[in-house]
């Protein structure tokens, strides 16, 4: 690893990110069609310290976390192999470290109740935006922060 | 259990005749309870840290970090379960007493079970 950078000398991409030891924030996006979170995708990659990276279904998500530690699972709500909040609960037995948010259409009383004690992050709407995006991360940092500080 | 620190999640101040909370991740204080050769040697607390959607990780890390070795619940999400598993900390279960002392009396004589599957907050899922 380089030595700190100094105020004139800072990374302009995110390979020199890296290289200079700024955290990375991590994120899986899983869905068999990009279309619906593309908009979220594209409103999160703004920020020069997030990874983006994509699984097409559960199974491939869950041999993806397996190998990579990522800070966070985006998850839409059918996978074609398994539903988001399968896909949530099985990624505990690879990883509870793994936060994650799932997009859901239930009412946030059935999804509360669907979801309970799998301590997810967030539920998403059906295609999250760019507000969804800024909560989404802000909440994400600061729990990092908080798991951090313990 | 012969030797090691069981958290018990408590209300208000705890301590080791203090009452016990329903549910650990929204405890006030965490009772610890240092035990050596089968025999408490020690009581402390540790406060709880807030705990907001999704942060369920903030109290295993918490524990983990104070050296915990065992954690006594009336009831627990799947996913912090998995994080105490994977850290280290042994879970047991009882659903039916308030006190702190008797529980952690029964962890120490070996009577106290571990936590099931069905007995996991959401767990159990189809």
């Amino acid at each position: 690893m380089r030595a700190k950078a100094s105020g004139t000398d800072r990374p302009s991409n995110k390979r020199e990110i890296r290289a200079w030891g700024v955290i990375v924030i991590r994120l899986l996006f899983v869905t068999p069609a990009r279309d619906s979170l593309a908009g979220l995708a594209s409103a999160l990659e703004r920020n020069d310290e997030v990874e983006l990276s994509w699984a097409q279904s559960g199974g491939n998500a869950l041999d993806m976390v397996a190998d990579t530690h990522f800070d966070l699972v985006v998850t839409d709500e059918f996978l074609g192999d398994m539903t988001g909040l399968e896909l949530a609960e099985r990624m505990l037995s690879v990883n509870p470290m793994i936060n994650c948010a799932a997009v859901s259409k239930l009412s946030s009383k059935e999804f509360h109740e669907a979801s309970e004690g799998l301590g997810l992050l967030a539920q998403l709407s059906a295609v999250p935006d760019k507000e969804e995006a800024e909560v989404l991360l802000q909440r994400l940092i600061d729990l990092k922060r908080r798991v951090a500080d313990v | 259990m012969k030797n090691g620190r069981i958290a018990i999640p408590s209300q208000g101040n705890g301590g080791l005749d203090g009452e016990r909370s329903g549910h650990f991740g929204h405890c006030d204080v965490f009772t610890l309870v240092d035990v050596e050769r089968g025999e408490i040697k020690k009581i402390t607390t540790l406060p709880n840290q807030a705990h907001d959607q999704g942060g369920c990780m903030v109290p295993v890390n918490l524990l983990a970090n104070n050296k915990v070795t065992a954690l006594i619940v009336g009831g627990i999400g799947l996913r912090p379960l998995m994080g105490f598993n994977q850290v280290g900390i042994q879970v047991y279960h009882d659903a039916t007493r308030p006190e702190i002392r008797p529980v952690v009396e029964d962890l120490i004589a070996g009577e106290l079970p571990l936590i099931q599957e069905d007995q996991v907050c959401g767990g159990g899922r189809g």
